[in-house]
């Protein structure tokens, strides 16, 4: 018989808003989570706030939690995963590994919402020292810092003096293979350069850019605020190495529109490193057996205006598992998604009209 | 090479052989032009697009940029802000074409207060900026006109021409020919009302421009301070 259920793969910001949007039109949700906790990414990094407006992640995820849950046909399963997808759009069947053991559930239509991760600013050849130096950390380490109410040097605990984020670490680079743009990294560098601002006196924050790439209103939410009221200094031009000196980071690079190259002494150094499919992304494209672009992300073949789509009828993706996306992108997309996963759901069950 | 981490964005330890000028007194200046309650106005955030250069006149003669007298006001670069104000500034022909900049900056309004500044503040610059204009100084302060007739000297002026010469010599004449009444002068560009003459050197006393030539060419001070002060006195008013 077929099964008049959507399944949610992931229970972050995109999983979400599939779930609320496909049990608000009447379908039954499952959604299939990883971890031990829903929220995604903004939970599981510890963000402190979200962009644009500086909201807490905690506060403002626990709502879209409770917003979802509120549905009494939404169930979720957490610390499972799923292992195999067999069937046609109306009839599927999902192989779920979870703390009860394997067992298989009948879903009518799938939304794959398994996210991105943060690129590992380690993992390439570029000369940041990420793993060498205490005082060189990413958009998340400072997240997680920012979370606790404080902005401190890991390498002693004191209070830095000059900080500086270095954009596009592990975007918009052909010998990484990272070659698309993440997209959020310019505003979410603003936000925390802002927060880092605000919360140590006197500190001196850079951005030091390729290009910012702040679409729409966040010109106007973030970059104009950052740089007019609180004096964030944006010098453009890539940092090429992080070198210690004297108990500080002394930062290489050139400053272009200026014309000159700079040598800068740093107290803190934070990457804004880009997105990458998160390994659950990779791996539920291989067990539904949907197309990856070639970066990895779930490619939506219908192209820019049918964005949720993919190479399979019936398998919806939603969110940063189709590529760099921030939480409005998650939640305009998880909406779209858990539409049409929803209307799957009912022709089945004889329900659309 | 070591001030090149002391300072950001500094390439050369001394780029302008000003550096008798201690820090301290660069801040000082510097901050005297942040303070000013234009400032604020003047300047926002510049993201560099430079538009402002390819509106700018000055742009194509000299080695001047107004995009980078708004970067380095918006990032309050002492050092910079300080060479720009014994250099740059004064290649501006205060044209405000910058002003068609998209995020409201005014990098023009922004130099008009860095002269100030360095005028009233004795900068080397201002001085050596203004030595060629003491005459007309000189002439629009103590008459309210600026050129008058009579500079119009053929040594003064070679490339004006052979007609110089002749309009110099017959200067009077010449004058007389010019339908208004009140352009018949040439020590003045033309004739001056004394209430119009008297109003200006009050100008110039209250608003503290006179002082503020004391500051750049001593000389062409005590001169005007002269002329003003008897015609003044006249009035009661204390110079």
């Amino acid at each position: 018989m077929a099964s008049s259920t959507v399944a949610v793969i992931g229970g972050g910001p995109a999983g979400l808003a599939a779930a609320a949007s496909a049990a608000s039109v009447g379908a039954d949700v499952v959604i299939i989570e990883k971890l031990g906790f829903l929220g995604g990414r903004p939970i599981e990094e510890n963000y402190a706030s979200i962009t644009p407006y500086l909201r807490s992640a905690e506060e403002a995820m626990g709502e879209v939690i409770a917003g979802t849950l509120a549905y009494p046909a939404v169930s979720v399963r957490l610390n499972t995963t799923v292992t195999g997808c067999t069937g046609e759009p109306g009839d599927f069947t999902l192989a779920l590994d979870g703390p009860g053991g394997a067992e298989s559930i009948e879903v009518a239509s799938v939304v794959v919402a398994t996210g991105f991760q943060h690129f590992d600013p380690g993992r390439e050849t570029q000369l940041y020292g990420y793993y060498e130096f205490d005082d060189v950390i990413a958009l998340q380490d400072l997240e997680a810092m920012l979370k606790e109410g404080r902005v401190t040097r890991p390498s002693n605990g004191e209070e830095p003096k000059r900080v500086c984020f270095i954009q596009c670490v592990g975007s918009r680079d052909r010998q990484i293979g990272n070659e698309y743009c993440s997209k959020v990294c310019c505003g979410v560098a603003s936000k925390e350069a802002t927060e880092v601002r605000l919360a140590v006196p006197g500190v001196e924050v850079f951005i030091f850019y390729i290009d910012m790439r702040m679409y729409g209103y966040w010109e106007t939410q973030i970059y104009w605020p950052a740089q007019e009221k609180h004096h964030v200094q944006y010098i453009k031009g890539i940092i090429t190495e992080v070198l210690p000196k004297d108990g500080r980071l002394l930062v290489r690079g050139e400053d272009t529109t200026m014309g000159r190259p700079m040598e800068v002494p740093m107290d803190l150094v934070v990457l804004s490193v880009g997105m990458e499919p998160s390994p659950g992304t990779r791996k539920m494209a291989e067990v539904l057996g949907i197309e990856q672009n070639r970066f990895g992300f779930i490619e939506a073949p219908k192209g820019p205006l049918d964005t949720v789509a993919t190479s399979r009828a019936g398998i919806f993706a939603a969110g940063a598992s189709l590529g760099p996306a921030d939480l409005e992108d998650c939640s305009s997309s998880g909406g779209f998604a858990g539409a049409r996963a929803a209307a799957v759901a009912l022709s089945a069950r004889g329900a659309l009209r | 090479m070591a001030n090149v981490t002391a300072h950001p964005y500094l390439k050369l330890a001394d780029p302008a052989g000003f550096a008798e000028v201690p820090f301290d007194e660069k801040k000082r200046l510097i901050d005297k032009v942040v303070a000013d309650p234009r400032f604020p106005h003047y300047l926002y955030g510049c993201y560099e697009c430079g538009i402002c250069v390819a509106a700018c006149p000055s742009a194509r003669f000299y080695d001047f940029s107004p995009r980078r007298i708004a970067q380095a006001a918006a990032r309050l670069d002492i050092e910079l802000m300080f060479q720009q104000m014994e250099e740059d500034i004064w290649e501006c022909s205060q044209c405000f074409s910058c002003l068609r900049c998209p995020r409201g900056n005014n990098p023009g309004g922004v130099i008009t207060v860095m002269r100030e500044v360095a005028v009233k503040e004795g900068l080397h610059s201002a001085k050596s900026a203004l030595e060629g204009y003491s005459r007309i100084i000189y002439k629009i302060m103590s008459t309210g006109t600026q050129v008058s007739p009579d500079m119009l000297q053929p040594d003064a002026f070679p490339d004006w021409g052979p007609e110089v010469k002749d309009v110099s010599e017959n200067l009077a004449l010449w004058r007389r020919a010019l339908p208004p009444e009140t352009h018949h002068t040439t020590t003045t560009g033309w004739e001056v009302a004394d209430s119009t003459i008297l109003e200006l050197y009050v100008i110039w006393l209250e608003t503290g421009a006179l002082e503020m030539i004391r500051e750049v060419d001593a000389g062409i001070h005590m001169i005007l301070e002269e002329i003003m002060e008897e015609r003044l006195e006249e009035e009661g008013i204390e110079l």
